[in-house]
């Protein structure tokens, strides 16, 4: 009796243990099953981008520079591709490799969705600059299409991601940027940047911490073969050629040039009237918006009127409105003297 | 649209259109978006400026200055900004103990026994009585009676400073410590709010717009010493601390206790934002503006209905729905028994060595798990407890009734009697600062985050900072004074 009871219980607690192993979906063997799956997935879909980014820079793509970018063997590196032949994405021509029409629609798509994250992640949410492309780089193999379309949506439709690189459409359309390396803007001339190379990572962050950013207007001053210098926002960049390689720039007809000088909201003495002249590009999203939703746009009157204990927030007269803001803020408007009053 | 269209969408007059504007897009570049908003802002004010006459405004204009130069100075702006926080709390404190009296006097004094009487007349047994009557209804009823008025003078007061205008430039002053500190500035408003109830204050957390930031607001704001811990704080302050120097600074003493523990709780709070925000919350601060509306005199009547609705209404609402239950829980404690030893006892003599260790005892630890729906019923409960295992005779009003001394000095006595030393008493006030918040609050944060992990978080984050300052300052102390 006794024992008849131990085993119904033993027999009970091993269906509930097969349960949580097995269970469809739910259970530990079909979840591991699925994240291999996924697994392979993701690894699939990063070699048909790394294939799209070599046809768009024009070097070969092969086995051996797959491997180099997933980090993995020769012999994985095949196998993927071999794989990705099968499904008739990816062609082979000699130890080169090409993508086929389907494949290229793919890897846009992919593309399409790390860029939006991008984009997303710079505009909606306070994530690091730094962190922006590790997250992408995750989120790209998880989003579905529709998903992607809706974001794309709720961003109203941005057009670039917030490195300047286009966002392909979602019928896969992607224009080619206009645009020279930072390195061939003449003397004199004026030049917008339109995109930053994202990697090397720790090359990017240099470029940021120099305050480059895509929509920045600068002028080139000189250009010699190892560094080029040239003036941004009243302030004089001397950038070493590599790294200037990694900047694209567009020529600025005259008409849309900015004016100067740059001097920023923050500098302005206590109870001095200015005028705004531009937001910095390098506000952007929910910021820019903030700022612009208070009547901070150029044109407007602006005055100093109160600073706090530490000078930071300052409070701004604006359209008969007192606005405290910090200094992050102000550093990113930038104003000239009001007319009218001096 | 005909239906060869939608077949053959490529050679559509529509799709032609379509993928021409596609072109424009991009051709346009993504700057339309400001141009067009500076557009809007332009024809605005030319409107405006048609059709709007501005007179007198310049005088009205230097009022306002000269009041924001006295609160927002260097010299004058904290100063003023602690007499006003300082008025407000006393006018709490104090206010609240009339109305808190008469309450007490007619729920627990009055209608208690004659509901007791009642139930005794119809025949119910004596533990049916004493679940509902001195397990429910006592703590439902006595949460109201000590929560009700201090909110309702203090939540009217803020909303008052908040409509005058005042609070915008608190939280002007004090940004340069929360922007260091990685959070948002108008963190400010939401831990004075705090002060009058963490539940509201983690509300009042809705005017940070920022997600990260909002986050970091509601997990620091249980340091905020509430309305309910400043009375444990001033009866343990005037017994254990004051009684540490000579008589006639006794007062002075204990007051500058407690001011010690609540500015403490501003520094934690400042600290835990700054390591939180450079932790599992990290990020760019978002754009900090704040408006500093012109001042204007306040709307009595509607502060008062909206304050009252809005704030003290639902929290106490919440309190009393969280109460009832931990009546119970508090009754059958005190009256189960197993083995002849209520489970009280039980759990008192195994805790025991563990509160000791950091400085506490059994019956503190048992206190703050049962009275966790409002700080306001740990010290009644403390009583009960400590007259219930310490045998002390004569005073309490049976197992598993809360009560309250008549004096401080006869709380002095029980509390001496279960053993509690100055030790006991400052650990007490530390971990009255650093522990988790009532359960009105963590419900309420559930509420506000949508997700148990941050409510967790919340929970155990000063759960666990009180345990290790607690256990620090006992062993400190024991370590000098050779206990």
């Amino acid at each position: 009796m006794n024992s008849t009871f131990v085993l119904i219980v033993l027999l009970f607690l091993l269906v509930v243990l097969l349960g949580f192993v097995f269970w469809p979906g739910k259970g530990i063997v079909p979840r591991m099953l699925l994240a291999r799956k996924e697994k392979s997935r993701a690894h699939l879909e990063d070699v048909l981008k790394h294939a799209y980014d070599c046809q768009y820079r024009s070097v070969a793509c092969t086995v051996e520079s797959i491997a180099g970018i997933l980090q993995t063997s020769i012999g994985n590196a095949s196998q993927l591709v071999t794989r990705l032949e099968s499904m008739g994405l990816l062609e082979r021509d000699g130890s080169a490799l090409h993508l086929t029409s389907d494949g290229t629609s793919y890897a846009l798509r992919i593309i399409r969705i790390h860029r939006l994250w991008e984009r997303y992640l710079a505009d909606e949410t306070s994530v690091r600059e730094a962190d922006w492309h590790r997250y992408a780089e995750r989120q790209e193999h998880l989003l579905s299409p529709a998903d992607a379309n809706a974001l794309a949506a709720r961003l109203s439709n941005p057009q670039v991601d917030p490195h300047g690189d286009p966002i392909p459409t979602a019928t896969g359309e992607i224009p080619i940027v206009p645009g020279r390396l930072l390195t061939a803007l003449e003397e004199g001339e004026f030049g917008r940047v339109v995109h930053i190379e994202d990697e090397p990572p720790e090359i990017y962050a240099q470029l940021v911490a120099e305050g480059l950013y895509p929509g920045l207007q600068l002028q080139m001053i000189q250009r010699r073969p190892d560094y080029v210098r040239f003036e941004a926002e009243g302030e004089e960049v001397l950038l070493a050629t590599p790294l200037a390689r990694q900047v694209s720039v567009t020529l600025i007809p005259e008409e849309r040039r900015k004016r100067g000088p740059f001097a920023t909201l923050t500098a302005v003495e206590s109870g001095r009237a200015v005028v705004v002249t531009a937001i910095s590009r390098a506000c952007r999203g929910q910021q820019r918006r903030r700022i612009m939703d208070l009547g901070i746009v150029p044109g407007t009157r602006v005055t100093p009127e109160l600073d706090s204990l530490t000078g930071n927030p300052r409070a701004y007269l604006v359209r008969g409105t007192l606005v405290a803001l910090r200094k992050e803020q102000t550093d990113q408007i930038f104003v000239e003297p009001d007319a009218g009053v001096a | 649209m005909s239906t060869t269209d939608l077949k053959n969408p490529s050679s559509s007059p529509t799709a032609s259109l379509l993928t021409e504007a596609n072109a424009l897009r991009w051709e346009m570049g993504e700057e339309y978006h400001d141009s067009l908003m500076e557009g809007i802002y332009e024809d605005a004010a030319r409107i405006a400026d048609r059709s709007v006459t501005r007179s007198g405004e310049r005088r009205r204009f230097n009022l306002d200055r000269a009041i924001d130069h006295l609160v927002t100075s260097k010299w004058t702006g904290f100063p003023f900004m602690f007499l006003v926080l300082a008025v407000v709390f006393w006018l709490t404190v104090v206010g609240a103990n009339v109305p808190s009296g008469l309450l007490a006097d007619l729920l627990l004094d009055t209608v208690h026994p004659m509901l007791k009487g009642a139930m005794q007349s119809v025949g119910s047994p004596w533990w049916l009585t004493g679940v509902l009557i001195d397990g429910a209804y006592l703590a439902g009823a006595w949460v109201v009676s000590v929560m009700l008025p201090p909110m309702a003078i203090f939540f009217p007061m803020v909303t008052l400073l908040e409509d005058f205008g005042y609070l915008p430039r608190v939280a002007f002053n004090l940004d340069a410590l929360y922007r260091r500190a990685g959070a948002h500035g108008r963190q400010a408003l939401t831990m004075t709010m705090g002060f009058g109830c963490n539940a509201a204050g983690v509300v009042a957390t809705r005017i940070i717009d920022s997600p990260r930031e909002r986050l970091i607001a509601i997990i620091t704001n249980n340091f905020s010493l509430c309305n309910g811990r400043w009375p444990t704080q001033i009866l343990i302050a005037s017994i254990f601390v004051g009684a540490m120097v000579p008589a006639h600074f006794a007062g002075l003493v204990a007051a500058g206790g407690v001011v010690v523990i609540a500015v403490l709780g501003v520094a934690l709070s400042l600290v835990v934002s700054w390591s939180l925000s450079r932790s599992v919350l990290r990020g760019e601060a978002s754009a900090f503006s704040l408006e500093l509306p012109p001042y204007r005199p306040p709307r009595i009547l509607q502060t008062l209905y909206t304050s009252l609705i809005d704030r003290t209404i639902i929290v106490l609402w919440r309190a009393v729905v969280f109460a009832v239950p931990a009546g119970i829980v508090i009754w059958l404690v005190g009256n189960v028994t197993i083995d002849g030893v209520t489970v009280a006892e039980h759990f008192v003599n195994w805790s025991n060595p563990f509160g000791l260790l950091i400085g506490l005892n059994g019956v503190i630890l048992l206190a703050y798990i049962i009275a966790i729906p409002a700080n306001e019923i740990v010290i009644p409960t403390v009583l009960m407890l400590t007259v219930l295992t310490s045998a002390i005779n004569g005073v309490g009003a049976g197992a598993g009734v809360m009560f309250e001394a008549d004096s401080t000095v006869a709380t002095a006595e029980i509390l001496r009697g279960g053993g509690w030393t100055a030790l006991t008493g400052i650990c007490l006030m530390l971990f009255s600062l650093l522990h988790n918040p009532c359960s009105t609050t963590i419900f309420t944060i559930y509420k506000e985050t949508g997700s148990v992990k941050w409510t967790a978080l919340a929970t155990l984050l000063p759960l666990g900072m009180g345990f290790v300052v607690c256990f620090l300052v006992a062993q400190g102390w024991r370590l000098i004074a050779g206990g």
